[in-house]
């Protein structure tokens, strides 16, 4: 406690012009087609944005997309293809080895290919630890900029939220791309109505 | 320590070749950050912004850190307060050893660099890992950064590959960066499983929500959170910003601005523990409380790490992270070294040739320069003024101030470019051996103009 009294007490004693709050309201860009700019950069990030055709089963467009996973989590209603809830494992270790997960965002943010992600399962290891992630959009949730994402973006109980750009990835041995660091190898925005 | 920039430069410019990479790939990086800031017609007006709302809330910071410590606490997170780097590494000791933990696992922290958290920890039997592919090969190799974005940007793939065949048992003489960073991801999955508990950084805390922001491209914060029962998080004090409106603007320029990406892979908002864990958020303070009642330098405190002053530095992209004394090399780690303790770190201040590349590509519109020529100013009053800079600088302004001398001077100059080459770089110019001087034109403005070879315009 004093040294929170400490700390709080130096800096007051310490600022001496104090400046105002500006009103932050830029001329932010927008776009006239804020899906289609939202698809072109997820593909410059190393990820893609799909629109579900009409009539289109879902889970068989996951499955032509990945026919090789053999594990998938999913706690969404409508994904009969899941092979894990991960609503329903005891430790977030259990999920290790997830070949892919199918998760729910909630805003995407056309300007940086953004998908805003509240965590709606029970442990958020699931976002991270598959090897592969599909995100279920609705296209009719993207906006241009990112002034607007922080606008729309609601938490839930659990008290965590990602917004997530493509694939996980890294640069650190001598700036070489290389995708898949130590979340998802490959991100698919799968863009519902 | 107060060796001289120079000194230590000289020696990273022996290696011509890892000098030559390193320069042009950081440029790229610069050049990147340049093609998206174009994208964004209000690039200058968000700049602006970001500068006008870290004005605001570093003159407001006791206002700021109340209203962000009550909310995090009422998010069920635990707000500890260190004024000193002993403070900080103190209470993580006491959190571990309470609840008996071997294993931390670390995203990266430039806070934690700073508070020299890492040998404190293992001083005390606690096993300590980094989990940024950066940090944990120069942690492998028991060497510090030397970039605040790209810590191994110093480092070769062959070196890389040589370690992890030691470390890791991958195939012998495979230096391919898809192929190490594959083997470090299997190996750094068993640490995230297994380490009883994850220490980040913040880049930004919330003083409306409680949120604590980490941004990062690996996912690394994200796996080391999402397993042990604790969550550290190291905060800056200055890190904290008034709400989600203000908090846009700076994620909209931090991953531009530092490795040209539209945004980095993950932004994530931590605003309470897991159900069932802990979350701890240690503010620090460590002189940052000081420096907003120092008026040439408060801007310093505007930063947010993004590392685009490092990458447009000419001085910086020639001479390395490791030229530098100060943990933080470049710009902002000559003005942030300058105002931990000047007597140790005033030979960075001639790391600088005044280009005001840093000033105009800073996020934050930081001042950079302009702090860097103040420092210069009192070197003599700190007694740290460089005896032949003295000499060379104090024999220039006798000539500038005797317009005829000048001219005579300058008249002579052609001569130079016959000179032999120990003439032109002896030891009195320190930055001569690793620059080439321009060739000066055979006549100077004044002599052509004299002899009405210059054409004004109509
Ligand atoms: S001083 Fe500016 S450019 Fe340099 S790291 Fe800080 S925010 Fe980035």
């Amino acid at each position: 406690m004093s040294t929170k009294n400490d700390i709080l007490s130096n800096i007051r004693r310490h600022t001496g012009q104090t400046y105002d709050m500006p009103v932050i309201e830029p001329a932010a860009i927008q776009y006239p087609d804020a899906v289609a700019r939202f698809a072109e950069v997820i593909k410059s990030v190393g990820g893609s944005a799909i629109e579900l055709q009409e009539g289109e089963d879902i889970n068989e467009r996951i499955i032509s997309l990945y026919p090789e996973a053999a594990t998938i989590a999913s706690n969404l209603p409508g994904i009969r293809i899941a092979t894990i809830n991960p609503d329903e494992v005891e430790t977030p270790h259990q999920l290790n080895g997830t070949a892919l997960a199918v998760v729910q965002g909630e805003v995407g943010v056309a300007e940086n290919g953004c998908v805003w992600i509240p965590q709606n399962v029970k442990e958020k290891a699931v976002y991270f630890i598959a090897e592969y992630l599909i995100i279920l959009l609705d296209k009719n949730k993207i906006v241009s900029n990112m002034h607007e994402a922080y606008r729309k973006i609601r938490f839930n109980d659990n008290g965590f939220g990602v917004f997530i750009s493509g694939p996980s990835k890294t640069a650190d041995i001598e700036q070489a791309l290389v995708v898949g660091a130590h979340g998802a190898k490959g991100v698919v925005v799968l863009l519902t109505t | 320590m107060n060796a001289k920039h120079s000194e230590a430069a000289a020696r990273f410019i022996q290696n011509r070749a890892l000098e030559e990479w390193h320069n042009e790939t950081l440029f790229l990086v610069r050049k990147k950050r340049d093609s998206q800031a174009i994208t964004l017609p209000e690039w200058e007006q968000l700049r602006q912004l970001a500068s006008q709302i870290k004005m605001h809330t570093i003159t407001h910071l006791d206002k700021y850190l109340e209203q962000f410590a009550l909310r995090a606490e009422a998010n069920g997170a635990i707000v500890h307060w260190a004024k000193d780097a002993r403070e900080h590494n103190e209470i993580i000791h006491a959190l571990l050893r309470e609840r008996q933990v071997g294993k931390l696992v670390k995203s990266k922290s430039m806070l934690t660099e700073e508070c020299h958290l890492n040998p404190y920890l293992i001083s005390k039997g606690i096993e300590v890992v980094e989990s940024d592919l950066g940090e944990r090969i120069l942690q492998l190799m028991n060497k510090p950064p030397s970039h605040i974005v790209m810590p191994a940007i110093h480092i070769k793939r062959q070196e890389v590959g040589k370690l992890f065949e030691e470390k890791l048992h991958t195939e012998k003489g495979n230096s391919h960066p898809d192929y190490l960073a594959h083997a470090a991801r299997l190996h750094l999955r068993n640490e995230f499983l297994t380490a009883a508990a994850a220490l980040t950084g913040a880049n930004f805390g919330v003083a409306a929500t409680g949120d604590v922001v980490v941004c990062t491209n690996e996912g690394n914060a994200d796996m080391g959170t999402s397993f042990p029962k604790l969550h550290i998080v190291s905060m800056g004090i200055e890190k904290v910003t008034p709400d989600y409106q203000a908090l846009s603007v700076f994620i909209r320029l931090l991953a531009r601005s530092a490795t040209g990406q539209p945004a980095t892979a993950y932004t994530s908002h931590y605003r309470k523990p897991r159900k069932g864990c802990e979350m701890h958020i240690i503010l620090v303070d460590n002189g940052r409380s000081d420096i907003i009642g120092n008026p040439d330098h408060i801007q310093a405190l505007k930063c947010i790490r993004c590392a685009a002053c490092m990458n447009t530095c000419p001085v910086y992209r020639r001479s390395g992270g490791y030229s530098y004394t100060y943990f933080i090399p470049g710009p902002i780690g000559i003005n942030l070294g300058m105002l931990k303790s000047p007597g140790e770190y005033a030979g960075n201040v001639s790391a600088c040739s005044l280009c005001y590349s840093c000033n105009n590509v800073c996020p934050a519109q930081i001042d950079l320069a302009d702090q860097i020529y103040k420092w210069r100013q009192q070197l003599d009053s700190l007694g740290k003024a460089d005896r032949t800079k003295k000499l060379i600088s104090g024999g220039l302004k006798y000539i500038f101030t005797r317009p005829g001398l000048y001219n005579t001077a300058l008249r002579l100059a052609p001569i130079i470019n016959k000179s032999p080459r120990f003439l032109i770089y002896n030891n009195l110019d320190a930055w001569g051996k690793g620059r080439e001087l321009p060739a000066f034109a055979k006549e100077s403005f004044t002599q052509m103009w004299k002899k009405g070879k210059i054409k004004q315009h109509p």
